[in-house]
């Protein structure tokens, strides 16, 4: 087969891994259950898997698959980069016509960044900090998917289906429409997030990027590239020019191979003419190029010389360093010395410290949740906690009958629960504010959060009372009021509390 | 269920498939093989489609039509389970409404041939019981503030749907922690199915079975305040029907 039939081999491979990502994102959005391969992107990411394993200091079995994406790249290259990653590939899809030439004017030197995101990032990962990790490349898109771009459609498409519902004859067609898709890809309640703008301006900033470099993402920045390009400076089989590097005989420096080459990985310069395996995405591009065909994979035992760009040692321990510094930093947050009310974590999170060194702030815990109720963290756990996962009540509860977000957690920080676990499983504490509460404060009677309490035994106690309301009538009105031993949390009564604004109930981290 | 249904009818079922917690054996959510015979009951008689449909207010639609049991029993039956979807909700007037004068509501419900209410009888914390007119909340979205004067609240809705046939479920009755349950020793096998023209009276009737009466319960009273039907039980003709 020739290299250009395999050039299109690798573009359907990226095409059904994109659709495949994009259809299991679907199949996940506001479910009770999870389907079985869920969160295999993330369980294929060794950068997530070394960094959730190094910070929590346990072998995290899901994450086994890791290895698989170490062994390819081991053997070939970063086949992931260039075949895999649904963010990779949409960024190789959106590309711009002058990038190219802009990127010559950017030094290659600033490859080194990724290197360094890399390496900071494991080094706080080394001392229990997750934080950095928000900079994942499948964290990034799954997050964008979730908070911002699936609502968006989502509401575009109901805002549609209004409209049209006012169309007699359409009703026929619209009711086929729902029938098929509602409950299934579409959600029943139209979802929302918090920091969805600040989460989107990250993933539309980094594809615009590509405005000055094809790929400026996985270049120059992407820490899971860095990791797979350090592994790739060893692989067993590089692409390279002639039979050892430079000294090629049918080479004719032509550098058609550095112009089609999207994350720019051949060095032209005319002394060193050569392919940088760590900077190559196996895109297979160069070889269809070639005219003289003299671009193959060839068997090297002897690690890949060094790139300008790799960090020096001086840089290494640089990198080492802020990653030391941002662990005081993050440790040293006011935040995390004071108690937050607001900070109620999925059912079965049992320690805030475990958590935090173990949620890869993936985000697949808030796509799954049928109520929404898992919204990103700004500040409430520190800045060290940044889009890690809450329950918010107000927006969303949590499903008594629900196990979703423990299903999708590749990292094992939302633990799986069974139902009968999940049922007992403590979240916070629901407290009155009998100041606000209609039938406390005004004699209005009122006791939705009772009716909606999903413990066998109700976790809300009801207490006749004879009150005079506005117009001097007496009357008697039932008042709630919580049983704390009994209550789990699962914020249902604050959801549904029919005052405006804040809840007359409230749930309370506990 | 001839003289209900007529030859190529478009019938909605709407029981009360409140939560996603529990299966049927805890009385919170209509019994599925009670739905199941309406729905067979519907088709033998000619209708085109009988579709089966609630809102729930824990978990999800599908979900909740799974784990209640009403999904597979529909489908056996050869019924439609359907989302409601909110796209297609209209905001109604509700012209008899005394207080609620409009909402917003789920419109195939108000445009079927025939709409048949199927609660199931049980516990309630802020009506005492929950029944036929209560179980129409499920129409509607807003229901926050349906409370802020529930019982007149509930009888305006129920002069707006007007449920041709009303079979109220109490073959398991939730006598407490209604109405989401939850206890097996808060659910009594009543094997009663009680059905009627007349929703006021058919919730009348239910209330007894809790050692009630109508006049005990907020909603009933408003409804047959309004003329929407009689909690009067002496003066309606009761067939009792003992299939042993």
């Amino acid at each position: 087969m020739s290299w250009v039939s395999w050039r299109r081999v690798r573009q359907a491979v990226q095409i059904l891994s994109f659709v495949f990502y994009i259809i299991l994102i679907f199949a996940v959005v506001q479910k009770r259950v999870a389907p079985a391969l869920a969160d295999i992107f993330f369980r294929l990411d060794p950068f997530s898997a070394l960094g959730a394993m190094l910070a929590s200091r346990q072998w995290i079995a899901k994450f086994a698959l890791a290895l698989v994406t170490v062994g390819v790249t081991l053997i070939i290259g970063r086949v992931w980069c260039g075949w895999i990653c649904p963010l990779g590939s949409l960024l190789e899809w959106v590309s711009f016509r002058k990038a190219r030439q802009r990127a010559k004017s950017i030094s290659p030197h600033w490859r080194l960044v990724k290197y360094f995101l890399l390496a900071t990032s494991l080094a706080l990962a080394l001392f229990g900090g997750l934080t950095l990790f928000v900079l994942d490349p499948i964290a990034i898109f799954t997050r964008t998917l979730t908070t911002a771009i699936l609502p968006a459609i989502f509401y575009a498409v109901n805002s549609i289906e209004t409209a049209f519902y006012q169309v007699n004859f359409l009703t026929p067609v619209l009711d086929g429409f729902e029938g098929l898709v509602r409950g299934t890809v579409l959600p029943v309640e139209q979802p929302a997030f918090a920091q969805s703008l600040a989460i989107a301006a990250l993933f539309f900033g980094l594809i615009a990027l590509n405005l000055l470099a094809h790929r400026f993402w996985c270049r120059y920045l992407c820490p899971l590239g860095a990791l797979l390009g350090l592994l790739s400076k060893v692989s067993l089989f590089r692409p390279m020019i002639g039979i050892d590097g430079t000294s090629s005989t049918s080479c004719t420096r032509c550098t058609r191979c550095a112009v089609v080459c999207k994350p720019g990985a051949i060095d032209t310069n005319p002394e060193d003419f050569h392919i940088m395996p760590s900077e190559c995405t196996v895109c297979l591009d160069c070889m269809a190029s070639c005219k003289p065909g003299d671009i193959r994979f060839r068997f090297r035992m002897k690690p890949a010389q060094r790139e300008e760009f790799d960090l020096s040692r001086r840089q290494a321990l640089g990198a080492l360093a802020s990653g030391v510094a941002g662990v005081l930093l993050l440790g040293t947050d006011l935040r995390l010395r004071q108690d937050n009310p607001w900070r109620i974590r999925p059912p079965g999170v049992m320690d805030e410290e475990v958590f935090l060194s173990t949620c890869i702030r993936c985000s697949q815990c808030m796509k799954i949740c049928p109520t929404t109720a898992l919204q990103p963290a700004l500040t409430q756990a520190g800045l060290s906690g940044l889009w890690t996962p809450l329950v918010v009540p107000r927006v969303g509860y949590c499903d008594y009958g629900c196990t979703a977000c423990g299903q999708v957690c590749p990292s094992g920080a939302i633990p799986l629960l069974t139902l009968e676990e999940k049922r007992l499983s403590v979240i916070g504490k629901a407290s009155i504010n009998r100041d606000r509460c209609l039938p406390w404060a005004s004699g209005v009677p009122c006791i939705v959060c009772e009716e909606m309490c999903p413990t066998p035994q109700k976790s809300i106690r009801l207490e006749e009372a004879e009150v005079i309301d506005s117009s001097g009538q007496t009357s008697t009105v039932q008042r709630p009021s919580v049983l704390r031993d009994l209550c789990i949390g699962c914020g249902i009564c604050e959801h549904y509390c029919p005052l405006e604004g804040d809840a007359a109930i409230r749930v309370y981290d506990a | 269920m001839a003289s209900f249904v007529s030859s190529g009818n478009d019938v909605i079922i709407k029981p009360n498939i409140c939560t996603d917690y529990h299966p049927p054996e805890y009385a919170s959510t209509t019994n599925p093989t009670v739905v199941g015979t309406l729905v067979s009951m519907c088709l033998e008689a000619g209708a085109k489609r009988v579709r089966v449909m609630d809102y729930p207010f824990g978990g999800t639609a599908k979900s909740a039509y799974a784990i209640s049991g009403i999904a597979d029993a529909v489908e056996a039956a050869g019924g439609e389970i359907h989302i409601m979807s909110q796209p297609k909700y209209i905001r109604v007037d509700i012209p008899q409404g005394r207080d609620l004068t409009e909402v917003e509501i789920y419109p195939d419900i108000l445009e079927a041939d025939l709409l048949i209410n199927v609660p199931i009888a049980k516990d309630h914390g802020s009506t005492r019981l929950t029944l036929g007119a209560k179980n129409l909340m499920g129409v509607i979205l807003d229901r926050g503030m349906m409370h802020w004067n529930l019982g007149q609240r509930i009888a305006d809705l129920t002069s707006l749907v007007r449920p041709t046939l009303t079979v109220i479920d109490a073959v398991r009755i939730l006598t407490a922690n209604g109405p989401t349950g939850g206890d097996l020793a808060d659910v009594k096998q009543t094997d009663t199915v009680i059905a009627s023209r007349d929703i006021v009276a058919a919730d009348a009737y239910a209330t007894t079975l809790f050692g009630l009466t109508g006049s005990d319960i907020g909603y009933i009273n408003a409804c047959a305040d309004m003329g929407l039907g009689t909690m009067d039980l002496s003066s309606i003709n009761i067939q009792e029907i003992n299939l042993g």
